[in-house]
């Protein structure tokens, strides 16, 4: 997976590459609008991440320099302003996702991957699992060693979710929105109890860990040698 | 242009108004007298036609005038003003008794004439009443001392109406500048409102009953200026004051840690702690932008059908495991629906119950309850617990108010912003919200318009 990420601000640029190479994603960074267009329009990327405000030309001309050439790759927005007509202007002119400043690395990180998932067709999986984990779609049925598991269905739908991208860290505010659909920043714990309590019925009792907390950045569903 | 100002507009419209009125009269006083003049001359004339007519019976032609013309002239000598003509029916003068009698009316009867210098009442008539062929006779009434009284009194129209007009005119701007000066007082203190003095207030009870309803109007603006202003100056100093705790951790951390060489679990942990502080500032720093977003009225909540009963259970299945571990109940009762921005209403609603969440004690209750009161829809947001003074009610909707003082500031609980949200939130869905706590419980009431 290839990405572009056109940021003026050196530091925001080089913490984003880096982030983002460790992430395991190839990255190129351009510094300013017209660079920017140029590799935009003649490298082959799967995702652009564009800054608004640039020095040569701004970021939703790149953005319509990009859609005028028929190139449909997933565009994300960084922005320090939040006015509603910024937001709405990106969306008219075809960008896919928004991101104010100041934001925090794991939710851009979750953003880029959702984004880079939703051109492929999302498998139809009866079932998920990790190690000795089972989750069955379709009786909505979860086993650990073979051991039947009650949940509730919110607890059934965080557990899907961390199934699906295990090995991603999900950061709070995502979690919130993909299960409860809360789509606003709140710092309440809630996410950290419901955590907490799928812990208990998933982990507890077993030898190896399968949900793990990464502080400050959120959770992870992977499997770990301990 | 530059429009006149008050005081010469008034002056002005004075004048006008005295002009129009003393014309009028002047006017109709003259016709008056005009007509009343004629009417006199006619009086005049028709006597003494009567007595010339007895004279001149029987005057046929220039030759049977002759022996009468002595008894006539002294006739006309007791009366300088009064003249005579007498023609025949074929318009040759026959007599003349003065020179430089202008030309005879063509048709019979009064009319007004004027020779070079003198002015006259004619009475035109066939001198034998019952032919029409017998010969004419002219009276004339020498009228010039009433004409000239008429000029004179003219002119003394116009000297009046332009007289007093003009002393209206300096006689209002002088009422209008005494009227006004109430006016000029409000502009006085107006020049003196600055941002460092929104405190001058105009007084209202000086003023005139016209403007002390304007006066109550721009004290209220002053007023809630005045407010705002406090509370814009408070903000900008209470992000300071938010902002310098978490930032004097940050540096004392950072350079703590870089003092000397540490092992990489002490290096991670700095991180960490630094990383907490931050994200309570960015979560600080997104929060006052957006309430600053509200205040610049850009907060534009959607409009789409949201049953109310279904985002209250929402939400409470949310909080659900954090309210069971802090042992307490959480309880819906009612519905309605409306149109609205979910989300908003859903970060609105979670201020509230995150609020609630942390004054309820173990083993109370949070209640929301929805109402509909004629084409309004209430939310109301209860929970049990202390009583709240009636006096901080009000004061909990304002930004960094904390109805704990103890709670440290700049620690990773709230800043102190959500209630102030929920407000802005509900007042661009056009509704407003009040606190009261009475009985044991503390109630949180959102009144919203139904659409």
């Amino acid at each position: 997976m290839k990405l572009l990420i056109v940021e003026d601000q050196t530091k925001t640029g080089h913490y984003l590459c880096q982030g983002l190479s460790e992430a395991g994603f190839a990255t190129e960074l351009a510094a300013d609008g017209n660079t920017g267009q140029h590799l935009a329009l003649t490298g082959d990327y799967d995702l652009l991440i564009l800054d608004v405000m640039l020095p040569g030309r701004d970021g939703w001309q790149i953005l319509q320099a990009v859609r005028a050439a028929g190139l449909e790759i997933p565009v994300l927005f960084l922005t320090a302003r939040d006015a509603v007509e910024d937001r709405v202007h990106g969306l008219e002119l075809g960008a896919d996702d928004y991101l104010v400043k100041p934001f925090a690395f794991s939710e851009l990180l979750a953003r880029v991957r959702t984004l880079l998932r939703r051109g492929s067709s999302p498998a139809q999986e009866t079932s998920l699992g990790l190690g000795d984990l089972r989750l069955d779609l379709i009786r909505r049925r979860v086993e650990r060693s073979g051991q039947r598991i009650d949940l509730t269905a919110k607890e059934f739908a965080l557990l899907e979710l961390l199934l699906r991208r295990q090995g991603e860290v999900l950061p709070k505010s995502l979690i919130a929105s993909q299960v409860w659909d809360m789509n606003f920043d709140s710092d309440t714990n809630v996410i950290e109890v419901a955590i907490r309590r799928l812990r208990l019925k998933i982990d507890d009792g077993h030898e190896y860990k399968l949900i793990h907390t990464v502080r400050g950045m959120g959770y992870v569903l992977e499997e770990r040698s301990a | 242009m530059r429009r006149l100002s008050l005081g010469s507009r008034l002056a002005l419209l004075f004048a006008a108004c005295t002009a129009a009125v003393s014309l009028t009269a002047g006017v109709l006083f003259s016709r008056a007298s005009e007509s009343h003049f004629i009417e006199l001359d006619q009086q005049l004339l028709n006597s003494r036609l009567s007595l010339l007519r007895q004279m001149l019976d029987g005057v046929h032609d220039p030759a049977s005038l002759a022996p009468r013309l002595p008894a006539l002239q002294t006739e006309l000598s007791h009366q300088a003003d009064l003249a005579v003509r007498i023609r025949g029916s074929d318009g040759q003068v026959w007599f003349d008794s003065q020179a430089g009698l202008p030309e005879s009316p063509q048709v019979p009867g009064l009319s007004t004439l004027h020779s070079t210098s003198s002015d006259y009442r004619s009475l035109c008539v066939n001198l034998d009443d019952g032919h029409p062929q017998s010969a004419q006779l002219t009276l004339f009434l020498d009228i010039t001392h009433h004409q000239h009284f008429l000029q004179r009194m003219q002119q003394l129209i116009w000297l009046t109406v332009g007289l007093s007009a003009l002393a209206t005119a300096l006689l209002g701007a002088w009422a209008a500048r005494s009227g006004l000066r109430p006016l000029r007082q409000m502009g006085e203190v107006a020049s003196q409102v600055s941002a460092r003095s929104l405190t001058t207030r105009l007084p209202e009870g000086q003023m005139p009953v016209e403007l002390a309803e304007l006066a109550q109007t721009v004290n209220a603006m002053l007023e809630r200026l005045d407010d705002a202003f406090q509370r814009l100056s408070a903000f900008s100093a209470d992000i300071a004051h938010e902002l310098r705790t978490p930032l004097s951790n940050l540096l004392t951390h950072t350079q703590v840690t870089l003092t000397r060489p540490r092992d990489l679990d002490e290096y991670r942990e700095a991180l960490h702690s630094n990383l907490e502080e931050l994200q309570w500032m960015a979560q600080l720093v997104n929060d006052m932008l957006y309430l600053a977003k509200a205040d610049h009225g850009l907060l534009m909540p959607s409009r789409q059908h949201l049953v109310l009963e279904d985002e209250a259970d929402a939400l409470l299945e949310y909080y659900g495991p954090l309210a069971e571990e802090a042992g307490v109940l959480l309880r819906r009762e009612g519905q309605a629906s409306l149109d609205g921005d979910r989300n908003m209403l859903r970060r609105a609603l979670s201020n509230l119950l995150d609020n609630a969440l942390r004054f309820t004690p173990a083993g109370g209750e949070i209640r929301v309850s929805i109402e509909r009161p004629e084409g309004r829809v209430r939310l109301q947001v209860a929970n049990s617990g202390a009583p709240i003074d009636a006096a901080l009610l009000p004061k909990l909707f304002d930004r960094f108010y904390r109805a704990d003082p103890a709670r440290r500031e700049g620690s990773s609980e709230h800043a102190g912003l959500g209630l102030a949200i929920t407000r802005s939130i509900v007042q661009a869905h056009g509704g407003s919200i009040t606190a009261e706590s009475s009985g044991g419980w503390t109630r949180f009431v959102i009144d919203l318009p139904r659409v």
